[in-house]
């Protein structure tokens, strides 16, 4: 595959015989140019770090083509596959962390399970009697 | 077998282009109807907010007192919501957008954040889910944080941009639904009529923000759903805004060869093909092929103007959200509609469901066929229209007319197997 030239011409954006993409983004040419590209996908990336892995997963569904074709867009890809790493092992630990909860429910944990789990909390806290 | 390429018909390119703004509608009261029709069945619930400031509606009054209740209710918020428009008018006479594009981003982490971790709770204590609470805030906090990214300050994927509009809307809807029943109807008609008065009247204040918008050039900060644009040779604008129809230049094409266009020189249909060549034409591909001489405007968009909408917040905080209402034609030809549109469908629906499912099949047409004049008429027109009037009033039409004659026809019926 050969490394896509920056060069966002429209009229390329249909053909058929091209396989590596012009467009970075998922919305192809509605979505942004590569310039601009690479200061958003870096900036995702950061902001991801503050407790935000679901910025991670939209940095990847966004910037999906960088993904899909190795060796295109040589600057943005980094970032892109940083941010999917980082979400897979941030679901990962959350999701094992959560299913751990569910199924271990008091066996595991005790009496403080009551004091964790969410509709205990939301009674003592008052939350759904705002309406 | 024709040799080139079949010029699209205007059913082609009008029709895309309303299904497109036709599903996420559609999408928004669904979710509500859903919502509505699995929480509501179990606890009643009342919510003190700016809407039942004047009356709260108790069963035992009579329907004359619940009526005159319900008018004061509404006329208290639609008071308030003129006010929060003419001082949005007034920010944007003074230039703060950046005061009112942070002001947006609040309310709408409010709206995701609070509403939205209400419903949860709410889904959690009736299904008893075993979520703890730290995944529980980790979760909503992306939830809100990203919603209000999508929304408001960064591009993103169109898809999530216009989802989390969506629910948005469908969370707005879903409070305003727990108003008692005379407030929200009295509410619709008076929000209607409002939307009416606003947009159409010279000094409605939709009507001076959008003069000031046009005469400045410049976006209104906005909540506002924009379709995908069917052409794919330009690049989206922000995020969405109501827009009016504008003509920023004019275009002189002729035709290049002898053969002359086999489309009708209707003015209407011309209008309309050009809304979606209209950039195909600056992009260098234009497929227009007109009669000699003929100018086409080029149509470019006008920002609209937005309404506050005060929500229904707790213990009388309120917290406002700036939304857009009515319609208009974006830039890329693409159909813009405001988010209180949205919500106020919804919340008509969803009070449908609150009586029975008939009601709202039947409210559900009426809200579509509303649209779908108010898009002729758009087209027609070609300004900024107000979307509310037509929808509410069929809906509301239809909702009284099911309730009180329909269902005793289709009970009747049912009971002795003649039909369904």
């Amino acid at each position: 595959m050969e490394a896509s030239t920056p060069n966002p011409n429209p009229n390329n954006s249909n053909s058929i015989l091209s396989s590596t993409p012009v467009w970075p983004t998922i919305d192809g040419p509605l979505g942004l140019s590569e310039e601009d590209s690479l200061s958003y996908a870096r900036r995702f990336y950061n902001f991801g770090y503050a407790l935000l892995p679901f910025l991670w997963a939209v940095n990847c569904f966004y910037f999906w083509p960088v993904l899909r074709h190795s060796r295109s867009f040589p600057r943005l890809r980094p970032y892109v596959v940083a941010s999917a790493i980082g979400f897979s092992v941030f679901s990962v630990l959350l999701c094992s962390w959560a299913l751990t909860f569910a199924i271990g429910g008091e066996h595991l944990f005790g009496p403080t399970w009551d004091q964790l789990v969410m509709y205990n909390v939301a009674d003592r806290l008052g939350l759904t009697g705002w309406s | 077998m024709a040799q080139f390429q079949r010029p699209k018909t205007l059913l082609d390119s009008l029709g895309e282009e309303i299904i497109r703004i036709l599903t996420p509608v559609s999408i928004c009261m669904f979710l509500v109807v859903l919502l509505v029709s699995i929480l509501n069945s179990s606890s009643s619930l009342s919510v003190t907010s700016i809407a039942t400031i004047a009356y709260s509606e108790t069963s035992s009054d009579s329907s004359w007192d619940k009526f005159l209740g319900a008018l004061l209710n509404s006329l208290a918020f639609v008071a308030v919501v003129t006010v929060a428009t003419f001082i949005l008018v007034l920010f944007f006479y003074l230039r703060c957008t950046k005061f009112l594009k942070i002001y947006m981003g609040f309310s709408s982490f409010v709206v995701l954040g609070f509403m939205g971790g209400e419903i949860a709770l709410f889904f959690i204590e009736k299904f008893s889910v075993p979520i703890d609470c730290i995944t529980f805030l980790v979760l909503l906090f992306n939830f809100a944080v990203i919603g209000v990214l999508a929304v408001f300050m960064s591009k993103m994927a169109i898809v999530v941009t216009q989802g989390y509009l969506v629910l948005i809307g469908m969370l707005v809807a879903y409070w305003f639904t727990l108003l008692p029943e005379w407030t929200t109807w009295v509410l619709l008609v008076a929000m209607a009529l409002y939307d009416l008065a606003a947009v159409l009247l010279p000094v409605g204040p939709l009507k001076l923000l959008v003069e000031l918008a046009m005469s400045r050039d410049e976006d209104i900060p906005a909540l506002v759903y924009e379709a995908r644009p069917v052409t794919h040779h330009d690049p989206a604008s922000g995020p969405i805004q109501r827009r009016i129809w504008r003509q920023r230049q004019t275009v002189r094409l002729d035709s290049e060869d002898n053969s002359s266009s086999n489309r009708n020189v209707n003015v209407i249909s011309d209008s309309n093909t050009t809304v979606s060549i209209v950039q195909t034409s600056h992009s260098g591909t234009g497929i227009a092929r007109v009669e000699e001489g003929q100018v086409l405007e080029s149509i470019a968009e006008l920002s609209a103007p937005l309404i506050n909408r005060g929500m229904d917040g707790q213990d009388g905080m309120s917290a406002e959200s700036l939304m857009l209402e009515g319609m208009g034609l974006g830039s890329s030809g693409a159909i813009k509609l405001g988010l209180g549109d949205f919500i106020f469908y919804s919340v008509l629906v969803g009070r449908a469901a609150m009586y029975d499912f008939m009601t709202v099949y039947a409210c559900y047409l009426a809200i579509v066929a509303g649209l779908g004049v108010t898009l002729m008429l758009l087209a027609l027109y070609q300004k900024a229209l107000p979307a509310l009037p037509v929808s509410i009033a069929l809906g509301v039409l239809f909702y009284f007319l099911t309730r009180f004659l329909l269902e005793i026809f289709i009970v009747q019926c049912s009971l002795i197997l003649v039909m369904f």
